[in-house]
C-alpha cells in the first residue's frame, strides 16, 4: 500500500478530494468562512483544471469530490461541469439552494442519473431565525428548492450550522428536514468555526488544525488541509492551513498533506464534532 | 541652527514588497522553522510558498554555512559579493556575522567598499579571492579569465567558492527585490561598530 492508501485506510485522511470552484456568493452569510459575498475577489478554479484534477484525484485512489466555494452555481456551466466530474468520481457539490429557479432546476435534471449529491445549508427551523444568518428569504428557497431537487432524483444532504445548540430547535429542524424528503443520515450539524467573517463577527469555537477534518482541498490559491482552511478574514486570504502553492501534479500537494499528517502529535484527535 | 546628519541616523527601510508570515499565519510545513522565535525576513517571505521552504533552507544552509571552507573566507565572500551588489540587507546582516566570525572593523569595512581591499588585506590569496567575488557577480569573460588566474586554488575550492558566490547573488537578488528588513539588532550592532 502506498502512503496515501496507509492513511485512507486508517481513517487519519479523508479519501474526498474537495475543490473550491469559486469564493463569490449570491449570499454574506454572518459566519461565513471565507467572507464570501457578490463583490469579493472569485478567485476561480477554472472548469479545465478541475476536471484535470479530477482525473488525477481518480488516478490516485481518491473515492469522491467536494465541490464548495463562494456559490458554485454562480460559475455559469456548474450544472454541465458537474456531471461531467461525476462522471469521473461521485460529487458532493455545496450550495445555498437559493438559485434553483426554473431555468436550473432544468439543467441540474439530467444530474439525476449522475452520481451527484447537493449539500444545502439551512440552519433553523423558523425563516426569521435562520434568515438573520443568511439573509433574506434564505428559508423559503431552501425549502422550495429540497423538494424540487428530489423531485428529479437528485440527492440533497442538508448541512446545519450552529451558533449554539438548542435541542428543541435541532428536534424541529429534523422534523422539518424529514417532512422536505431528507432523512437523518443526510443531516449533518457542526459548529460554527470561529474564521473568516465568524472570527471578524466575535462568532464560533475556535478550532486547531487538528481539529478540522483532514481532507485535500485545492483553490485558485493553493491546496489546504481541509475544507474549512482556506478562509479569508478581512479580505486576506489565511495561510495558516496552506499546504502547498502547487496545486498540480496533484501529487505534490497530496505529499505535502502526508508530510503534515505524519507530523501531528500523537493524542492530539479532536473533540469538536466538525464535519 | 543647522543639524548634520550623522553617517548612522536610521534610514527608513522602504516596506517589504510581500507580507512576510508571522508565526500565526505560517503554513503548517513551516511552522517548525517559527517555533523557536522569528526566523528572519527570509524564511518569513519564503513561507508564503511552503513547498520551497524544505528544499531551500536545506540548500542555503550547506551553501553558506559552516563546511570544508574556513568561514572567514566563506564571509570575505558573502559580504564583498553583498556589497558588491548594492545589497543592503545582506551586506548589513553579513558585516555582523562577518565580525562575530574573527574579521576586524578594517577587514569588514574594506569589504564594504568603505576602504582600498589592498589597504586591509595584505594576503595576496585573500586578495585574489576577493576579486573571484567580483568577476562572478558581474560575469564578464575578460574579468573571470584574469581573475581565475590569480586565483591558485584548486578545482574543489574554486567550485564551492563560486557557487557561494552565486547563491549569495540570487540572495542579494532576492532580498533587494523585496525590500526585506535588517534586524533592529544588526542595526544596533552596526550602530555601536560605526558602521
Amino acid at each position: 500500500m502506498t502512503a496515501l492508501a496507509d492513511a485512507w485506510a486508517d481513517g487519519s485522511l479523508g479519501s474526498r478530494l474537495w475543490l473550491y470552484s469559486n469564493y463569490h456568493c449570491n449570499l454574506a452569510c454572518t459566519y461565513c468562512l471565507t467572507e464570501s459575498g457578490p463583490k469579493v475577489s472569485r478567485r476561480e478554479l477554472s472548469p479545465a483544471t478541475m476536471l484535470g484534477l479530477a482525473h488525477e484525484a481518480r488516478d490516485l485512489g481518491f473515492t469522491g469530490l467536494g465541490i464548495t466555494g463562494g456559490e458554485p452555481f454562480l460559475v455559469p456551466d456548474m450544472p454541465e461541469l458537474l456531471g461531467e466530474l461525476s462522471a469521473v468520481l461521485p460529487v458532493l457539490a455545496l450550495t445555498n439552494g437559493t438559485l434553483f429557479q426554473r431555468g436550473l432546476l432544468d439543467r441540474v435534471a439530467p444530474l439525476g442519473d449522475a452520481e451527484v449529491t447537493l449539500q444545502i445549508s439551512l440552519d433553523h427551523p423558523d425563516p426569521q431565525a435562520n434568515d438573520v444568518m443568511r439573509g433574506p428569504q434564505n428559508f423559503s428557497r431552501v425549502v422550495a428548492a429540497v423538494p424540487a431537487l428530489l423531485q428529479r432524483g437528485i440527492g440533497v444532504r442538508i448541512a446545519t450550522t450552529l451558533e449554539e445548540e438548542d435541542a428543541d430547535d435541532l428536534a424541529r429542524l429534523c422534523t422539518l428536514h424529514r417532512e422536505l424528503g431528507v432523512s437523518d443520515d443526510d443531516h449533518v450539524v457542526r459548529p460554527i468555526i470561529r474564521r473568516g467573517r465568524a472570527e471578524t463577527g466575535d462568532l464560533g469555537v475556535v478550532a486547531r488544525y487538528l481539529d478540522l477534518p483532514p481532507e485535500l482541498t485545492v483553490t485558485a490559491d493553493g491546496a489546504f488541509w481541509s475544507p474549512f482552511a482556506p478562509t479569508v478574514t478581512q479580505g486576506v486570504l489565511d495561510t495558516d492551513l496552506l499546504l502547498s502553492r502547487t496545486v498540480q501534479p496533484l501529487q505534490r500537494p497530496v505529499e505535502a498533506m502526508l508530510t503534515v499528517l505524519g507530523a501531528r502529535p500523537e493524542g492530539a484527535d479532536s473533540t469538536l464534532n466538525i464535519r | 541652527m543647522t543639524t548634520r546628519s550623522r553617517p548612522h541616523d536610521v534610514v527608513p527601510f522602504p516596506a517589504p514588497r510581500v507580507t512576510l508570515v508571522d508565526a500565526a499565519s505560517a503554513p503548517l510545513l513551516t511552522r517548525p522553522y517559527f517555533a523557536a522565535g522569528d526566523p528572519g525576513p527570509i524564511v518569513a517571505s519564503l513561507a508564503q510558498v511552503p513547498e520551497l521552504v524544505g528544499p531551500m533552507l536545506p540548500f542555503l544552509g550547506a551553501v553558506l554555512g559552516a563546511s570544508w571552507i574556513p568561514l572567514r573566507e566563506k564571509e570575505i565572500v558573502i559580504l564583498r559579493t553583498s556589497a558588491v551588489m548594492g545589497c543592503r540587507y545582506c551586506t548589513e546582516t553579513h558585516s555582523v556575522v562577518a565580525l562575530d566570525s574573527g574579521l576586524g572593523a578594517q577587514e569588514v569595512r574594506a569589504l564594504r567598499g568603505e576602504l582600498p581591499v589592498a589597504d586591509a588585506f595584505p594576503d595576496a590569496g585573500e586578495r585574489a579571492l576577493i576579486a573571484w567575488c567580483e568577476a562572478v557577480a558581474h560575469g564578464a569573460e575578460s574579468d573571470l579569465r584574469q581573475a581565475r588566474q590569480a586565483l591558485l586554488d584548486d578545482d574543489a575550492r574554486v567550485v564551492e567558492l563560486t557557487l557561494l558566490v552565486a547563491t549569495t547573488v540570487l540572495l542579494n537578488r532576492y532580498a533587494t527585490a523585496l525590500a526585506l528588513p535588517t534586524s533592529p539588532d544588526v542595526r544596533d550592532r552596526l550602530i555601536r561598530e560605526d558602521m
